[in-house]
């Protein structure tokens, strides 16, 4: 693998899994991830400073489980959850994929984002934008999230963020 | 004959409270008339006490932390002396925001449209050039200081200010509702702090939505169905222990609610079942200990009990399986900002500060799995209060007809409320939602008759 291979496969795998939010196929989404695979958004503690440690600091979302992001499926697949009630309808597009470090079989990633939403209820549309900084592993020939660190940069959030639209 | 009010809604009827008819009605133009929003904030945002913040955020000398008081922007700050200060935050001279930060520690606040400055008490250090200013001495002989807010007061490390003169001592102010911030400050001998990592976030309805169902027990059974079910699946797949709880036996579960004067109010759950029965502070034995010798036995017992506590008008402190406190911010009719942290007792153990950092997570905050269901119902309510041929809404009258004739537990936490209500899990008392009804009335009438002499 070179450079240029490790860039491919990991702007491949954000491509794989906005395509798999934005169609609702969670099944599929959360195959992208190892089942200890930690899916972190962090907060803010400052203008400028994120959190930095998950165990003296909150964080918007902290999940060291795939099964944790399985939970917030169940909610939404329950028909329980008014959040869901409609789901908003989303783009997630995901550039600037700079490959920070590769090895056989393990490449570490930073890229940009932002996921577009349509509320349908509401008919207000909202965009979410910031950075992911992200290791993915091979493993049985598939490539799976062994971390994945998603900034969000405006923080103010209106009503409601969950997997689907960051 | 008196002069109708040129105000064009007729504020007394908006709340319809007849309790010897046992009418309690709100019309729903008090979550959306522009004209309703400007009063609340001139004559109750602007006008009462409210809370602004933690002492602990300002614990060292020139500490400080910026906020709002209603739509004013204040600046609560710790002078040399270690005095609490609030002013405005806004220059005498051109009015630009003298702090534009959310939190820091300065000395001197230095303007930075033309260079006036101010010490951490907000006094007045220079008008910049003010010798070749061309100043009349009058001008000079005039004081530059912050404008400081009309009252400023802490009760145990909360602290709140008013705009206004003209509001009772905070003791007073507080009441018995003081004894029920006392179960939460004392839930660590040094009192409590801020977990770092506030999280803000807006929904499209009016903040008397978040009001009303920080007290309402009723809605959680169907509001968090899809909560429920996570927590099931968590349980049947072993992810989760077995329900647990802290309550003797011969207690009953059951939920009630107490009020007092000034529009605070508690809402309060006993389960022996769910979730609720994980809590940071009754992990260890030991700090079970010293909790229960330090405060009594009746105390820590309600310690472990739900308590979702409002003061009326911006603050609600939720606890749960962990701590939350919550102030909100109304931006428009339809639209409310909402500043969230996770409190804890200062100087806790890592074990038990990571686990009420999880359990928060899990769901308050619009990325948690409970938080975000309410605030999506808060935008459907917006949304349905536009019916106005609907008429009244029928949401405050369970718990109207109590269904036994004394409250079981003012005594057992020393509190003589106003009001009280207590019945099954299922109750769900809406009694609660009144007081501060009441009050929000009270404070409108008063800036009415105020503004029309």
């Amino acid at each position: 693998m070179n450079e240029a291979e490790a860039t491919f496969i990991a702007a491949r795998h954000l491509a794989r899994e906005g395509a798999l939010l934005d169609r609702l196929d969670w099944d599929a989404w959360l195959e992208l991830y190892r089942e200890d695979a930690v899916y972190w958004v962090p907060g803010w503690i400052d203008e400028d400073t994120q959190t930095s440690d998950v165990r003296t600091q909150v964080s918007l979302i902290y999940h060291t489980r795939r099964d944790e992001l399985l939970d917030r499926i169940i909610r939404i697949r329950s028909r329980k959850s008014v959040t869901a009630m409609p789901l908003p309808r989303t783009t997630h597009s995901a550039s600037n994929v700079l490959v920070e470090s590769f090895a056989p079989g393990r490449i570490a990633a930073t890229a940009a984002f932002v996921v577009h939403e349509h509320h349908p209820r509401h008919r207000r549309s909202s965009t979410l934008f910031g950075r992911y900084d992200f290791e993915i592993v091979e493993e049985g020939g598939a490539w799976r999230y062994a971390r994945k660190k998603i900034v969000l940069m405006n923080d103010l959030i209106p009503t409601i963020v969950d997997f689907y639209n960051i | 004959m008196q002069a109708r009010p040129a105000f064009a809604i007729d504020v007394a009827a908006v709340v319809d409270d007849r309790p010897a008819e046992g009418v309690f009605r709100v019309r729903r133009e008090a979550f959306t008339s522009p004209e309703i929003f400007d009063l609340e904030l001139a004559h109750i945002f602007e006008s009462t006490w409210v809370f602004i913040g933690l002492e602990s955020q300002v614990r060292h000398p020139h500490d400080f932390v910026t906020t709002y008081i209603g739509r004013q922007p204040v600046v609560l700050s710790r002078a040399a002396d270690g005095s609490l200060h609030c002013f405005l935050n806004s220059c005498r001279h051109r009015g630009a925001m003298v702090c534009p930060t959310r939190a820091g520690n300065k000395k001197m606040h230095v303007c930075r449209y033309h260079g006036w400055s101010y010490d951490s008490a907000g006094r007045s250090l220079a008008v910049a050039h003010i010798k070749d200013g061309q100043y009349r001495p009058e001008f000079q002989c005039a004081e530059h200081h912050l404008e400081p807010v009309a009252r400023l007061s802490s009760y145990r490390g909360f602290v709140f200010a008013s705009l206004s003169a003209d509001v009772p001592p905070l003791e007073e102010h507080l009441g018995g509702a003081a004894r029920l911030l006392d179960l939460v400050v004392d839930q660590g001998p040094q009192g409590l702090e801020y977990v770092p990592g506030e999280v803000r976030y807006t929904f499209a309805a009016n903040w008397k939505f978040q009001f009303e169902n920080g007290l309402d027990f009723y809605h959680f059974a169907t509001t968090h169905a899809g909560y429920v079910e996570v927590l099931n699946h968590r349980v049947a797949t072993g992810q989760m222990p077995q329900p647990r709880t802290y309550e003797d036996e011969a207690t009953p579960e059951g939920v009630g609610s107490y009020t007092f004067p000034y529009g605070h109010a508690v809402m309060y759950a006993i389960r022996k079942q769910g979730r609720v029965h994980v809590r940071p502070i009754a992990e260890d034995p030991a700090v079970r200990e010293e909790l229960r010798s330090r405060v009594g036995a009746d105390a820590f017992k309600w310690m472990l009990r739900q308590r979702n506590l409002t003061i009326f008008p911006n603050l609600q402190v939720v606890d749960i399986s962990s701590l939350q406190l919550r102030v909100w911010r109304p931006l428009a009719p339809d639209l409310t900002e909402i500043e969230s942290h996770c409190l804890a007792p200062v100087g806790e153990s890592a074990r038990a500060r990571e686990m009420r950092i999880r359990h928060y997570e899990d769901f308050f905050n619009p990325t948690g799995l409970g938080s975000s269901d309410d605030n999506v119902m808060y935008e459907l309510c917006q949304a349905g209060y536009e019916a106005r041929s609907a008429g009244a809404t029928q949401g405050y009258e369970r718990g109207m007809a109590p269904a036994r004739p004394d409250d079981p537990y003012s005594r057992e936490l020393k509190i003589q409320p106003d009001g009280w209500a207590y019945g099954p899990v299922t109750f769900g008392d809406e009694t609660c939602l009144q007081a501060g009804w009441r009050e929000w009335k009270r404070l409108l009438l008063k800036g009415l008759s105020r503004a029309s002499r």
